[in-house]
């Protein structure tokens, strides 16, 4: 009998969400579970770091890594499971692109810590103390991982081999690309695990979708009463399903919410965030030039709305770990 | 900050502001793009050109009613609006990014206006592209 | 010379963390601390966005209570917008918010808790999880508990999209409404619910009331710790979960207050500790005096126990009947013993089950009047469910436009950090007398944490980082004695 091929999960700044989505194959996830041996998943069996650090280089098969690189600690595991894995797979947004924590790049470290442990209305700190990287207490010290200024995506830490998007990804998605693994039937390193074609391909609001598409007022989620039958855009609710990569099982269109972009942009986009922008911008229509102004200024916080799950891998906000 | 010269990056439309390549005076000055429209400026370009190093980027377009592409012009320009918001989120001042329309078909104002740009760049200082600035403090 | 044992990553919770033992020269325990190693910012990156995408966002701080968040964001909306919503659209998000109850308990207590029950706290690390329940107790009982979180995570899809994070809750409504073809298949999985909670009891009380060994546990006083409680009830103080007042109880189980969840400020304080990532929650009132117990003390535990501890009556008859019997075998009310938590959440999910036999049958619930249009900006708005870990408060104060001025976020394994330092401290006192512990005794200090069910990734909503747990045992000088992890015994 051949060896079960070894796979870890871990996550490193991420929710928990991936996670759940991987217990969401159900069924399915005792049969996976019968064909591999899971040496490391901390939210769900009992083996620590040392256990990853026992086996040899490329001993694990497959290492599936959610989350994005926000502390020294996340590095580390990164690094740590790069050099015991054979392919490592970059699982969700957060991995792929940083995620919606990448936000926290529009700010410095020095406001997140000033508001969270000081500022905010539920503080009580009179003494000003910030967590520290290294505490003596009364000839005892405790460490806590280094908070990075910048939220990475992985593979602006280590080598990545494969790319499964979404917030989070969904079963089908993972079942296929676990079997893939488990079958030696891959692309080329480096893919991505779900479809190129763009979420507007697949959306079931696409039949109906006008020739030509003009916004001449912008709307907010909450402003209209929007139609679930209607192309997003024309109600001109801010959607970012035209750049954005499908195979999500356009859940959230689906449930009349308008596209956030968890999938990442369709392949060659270098910058998603630059890409919706254009697409927007190429459908705003006004009756006079001059209140074209006044119509894109109705589009509300246009950074944090385009680089909702991409700030980290964008062009200007896109950085390499600096290894020390 | 002195002898700061901020460094611009210009992208000007051939039908609007000239054949660029044709004049070797300003052919040869660093930064200077020529554009078919200036509806072929991508919001990439733009981004990209912050990110190495510009202080400040200039489009030059031509102005209502006389685009050759019928709306090029005013589909950058809404990009433009939008493009101010999206930098000042990364920490690059809106005005660093200007698009003037007019028209110019001799090319003989380009200069001028990169000029004055760059006069006005000066009371700002040095660009912070977020990246590098992150980079440095490492 | 003392030494230190570090377990790290802490394991079968959500989230990333570490606890540090210290000991004396004899062995002893001298000292513990559980730390939470990571931070992520959602409160100042969150500013500047239109409050309205929020319930978009905030289910990243935690994938495992998406549905918390998400809940707590859009009342927060529909207190921002003065827009209550509409009585289908509360019926739809009360079926969601049960639904996402009763998934949430099981996975905690099946998946995370069990393999301490049913394998036995000292089993072989490599047996002790899910897979060894499902293979101890049967693959029809696997089947049957991956059925049930299945289908409860259908209705939470079928309300807001995705399970593992909710999408499109809006100020005063939901997205979608809900058909009568759908109701069926609801009103199914909520009896289904009901009878599945009734079993998951009788489970528990065979594998755990039954055994004298466990139930020495629960009783232990290494496991039990006086604090006081607080949760949100409803009217006659019944057990409450979507909505209702936030009430405090001390360790003598009388009320010190009883508020709006608007005014938290008033009553909630942060203290900050160098050593640790997260905000140590407490009573303002009488203020922070450290990691104390009994009377007098700031400290203040939330979650399934906690529920019981201050609720005087539970609403729906089957889980009323089960509060009783909870407080004949644990004695009087407040109960301290942190383990009790298991059997609570239990007796919470069942309770949630009930509820959605009722929600299902209701008329208005397929309705189409599922969105309160009429809003009006008032700048701040504060949310607050009673999530399964805990109370969770969002506070969202906007601009004239809507768009975010200030975020301020507490959530439930916050109010639980200071209990949980002093649980696996007591717990690492109790249990660790040698100076090299067996793998197992650092897993029963490892099970003072999991009672609560933390979840790190919400906790540290401020900024990212990672939560697993490691032991570090040092000596007196400091001097890193041993790093203890599982493996060693493999």
């Amino acid at each position: 009998m051949t060896a079960k091929p070894k796979v870890a999960i871990t996550w490193l700044g991420a929710c928990g969400g991936c996670d759940e989505a991987i217990v969401d194959l159900n069924e399915a996830l005792l049969d996976v579970a019968a064909a591999i041996e899971i040496v490391f998943w901390p939210v769900a069996l009992d083996f620590k770091y040392d256990n990853v650090r026992a086996f040899k280089d490329s001993e694990i098969a497959l290492s599936i890594i959610t989350g994005c690189v926000r502390n020294s600690e996340h590095a580390e595991v990164a690094e740590l499971l790069r050099r015991k894995s054979g392919i490592v797979l970059a699982f969700g947004a957060c991995a792929c692109f940083g995620g919606t924590s990448g936000l926290a790049n529009f700010i410095s470290k020095k406001e997140i810590f000033d508001y969270v442990y000081k500022d905010a209305p539920t503080v009580v700190n009179p003494n000003g103390v910030f967590p520290q990287t290294v505490t003596e207490l009364d000839g005892k010290t405790l460490t806590l991982p280094e908070f990075y200024e910048h939220v990475y995506a992985l593979n602006q830490v280590i080598p990545v081999d494969y790319y499964l998007p979404g917030c989070p990804p969904p079963p089908d998605l993972i079942a296929t690309a676990v079997k893939a693994v488990l079958t030696g039937d891959l692309p080329p390193r480096g893919s991505t695990l779900a479809p190129r074609r763009a979420l507007c391909d697949t959306c079931p609001r696409n039949k109906k979708k006008p020739l030509r598409l003009e916004i001449t007022k912008i709307n907010r989620i909450h402003q209209i009463e929007s139609d679930p039958d209607f192309c997003f855009l024309e109600q001109g609710i801010l959607c970012m399903g035209s750049a954005t990569r499908g195979g999500c099982g356009e859940t959230c269109v689906r449930n009349n919410i308008p596209c956030r972009g968890c999938f990442g942009p369709v392949p060659g986009v270098e910058d998603a965030g630059g890409r919706y922008l254009s697409a927007i911008a190429s459908i705003l229509k006004t009756p006079e030039t001059e209140d074209l102004r006044d119509l894109t200024a109705t589009v509300m916080d246009p950074a944090g709305t385009f680089y909702r799950f991409g700030q980290a891998v964008s062009i200007l906000g896109r950085e390499k770990l600096a290894k020390p | 900050m002195e002898n700061y010269s901020p460094k611009v990056v210009c992208f000007s439309c051939r039908f609007g502001w000239g054949y660029l390549h044709e004049d070797p005076n300003l052919s040869r000055l660093p930064g200077m793009v020529s554009v078919t429209c200036s509806g072929k400026i991508e919001t990439r370009h733009v981004l990209s050109a912050f990110k190495r190093g510009a202080d400040g980027v200039l489009i030059l377009a031509c102005p209502e009613g006389h685009c050759h592409f019928q709306d090029g012009n005013f589909k950058t320009e809404a990009k433009i609006f939008m493009l101010r918001k999206v930098l000042s989120g990364f920490g690059i001042e809106g005005d660093r990014l200007r698009m003037v329309m007019a028209v110019d078909p001799a090319g003989g104002l380009m200069s001028q206006q990169v000029e004055e740009l760059k006069k006005d760049l000066s009371a700002l200082g040095p660009a912070a592209a977020p990246a590098e600035a992150a980079v440095a403090q490492a | 010379m003392a030494r230190q044992i570090t377990i790290n990553p802490i394991t079968r919770l959500e989230g990333h963390g570490k606890i540090e033992i210290f000991l004396d020269d004899q062995g002893g325990v001298e000292d513990a601390y559980w730390q939470v190693v990571e931070l992520r910012g959602f409160e100042k990156f969150c500013l500047g966005r239109p409050a309205e995408e929020m319930p978009r966002i905030v289910p990243n701080i935690c994938g495992v209570c998406p549905s918390a968040h998400h809940m707590a964001s859009v009342k927060a909306l529909d207190d921002l917008y003065s827009a209550p919503p509409t009585r289908t659209a509360r019926l739809i998000r009360e079926l969601e918010y049960n639904a996402f109850y009763i998934e949430d308990h099981y996975i905690h207590f099946f998946f995370l808790a069990a393999p301490d029950f049913v394998m036995g706290p000292e089993a072989q690390p490599a047996h002790r999880n899910i897979l060894g329940v499902i293979g101890k107790l049967g693959t029809e009982i696997g089947a049957k508990v991956i059925d049930i979180r299945k289908r409860n995570r259908d209705i939470i899809r079928l309300v807001f999209g995705k399970a593992p994070h909710p999408e499109g809750g809006l100020p005063g409504g939901v997205p979608r409404g809900i058909t009568e073809e759908e109701r069926e298949t609801i009103i199914k999985t909520a009896d289904d619910s009901v009878a599945f909670a009734m079993f998951a009891l009788e489970l528990f009380k065979d594998l755990v009331l039954k055994n004298e060994k466990y139930v020495d546990l629960i009783k232990s006083p290494s496991f039990s710790l006086a604090t006081s409680y607080m949760s949100l009830v409803g009217p006659d103080n019944q057990m409450a979960l979507y909505d209702g007042k936030v009430r405090v109880v001390d360790s003598d189980g009388k009320q010190t207050a009883l508020f709006a969840p608007t005014d938290y400020v008033d009553h909630i304080g942060e203290w900050v500790e160098p050593w640790t990532y997260i905000k140590l929650t407490h009573l303002r009132n009488p203020g922070w005096h450290g990691f104390t117990e009994g009377p007098g003390s700031a400290i203040y535990r939330v979650g399934p126990l906690a529920r019981l501890n201050v609720a005087d009556r539970i609403a729906t008859p089957l889980a009323e009947k089960e509060r009783q019997e909870f407080f004949t075998v644990l004695g009087k009310k407040p109960v301290h013993a942190t383990l009790a938590n298991h059997w609570a959440r239990l007796i919470t999910a069942l309770s949630a089950a009930e509820q959605n036999q009722r929600i299902s049958r209701e008329p208005d619930l397929t309705s189409k009047d599922i969105r309160n249009m009429k809003l009006s900006l008032k700048k701040v708005g504060v949310g607050c469910v009673e999530a399964p870990r805990g109370t969770l408060f969002h506070h969202y104060e906007t601009d004239d436009q809507g768009l975010l001025t200030r975020v301020n976020l507490i959530v439930a394994t916050q109010h639980n950090a200071a209990p949980i330092c002093m649980s696996v401290k007591k717990a690492a006192q109790g249990f660790i007398k040698a100076k090299k512990p067996r793998e197992g005794l650092l897993n029963v200090v490892e099970m003072a944490f999991r009672a609560y069910d933390p979840c790190l990734a919400c906790a540290t909503h401020h900024l990212p980082g990672g939560m697993p747990l490691t032991l570090v045992l040092r000596d007196r000088q400091g001097e890193l004695v041993e790093v203890i992890r599982r493996p060693e015994e493999q």
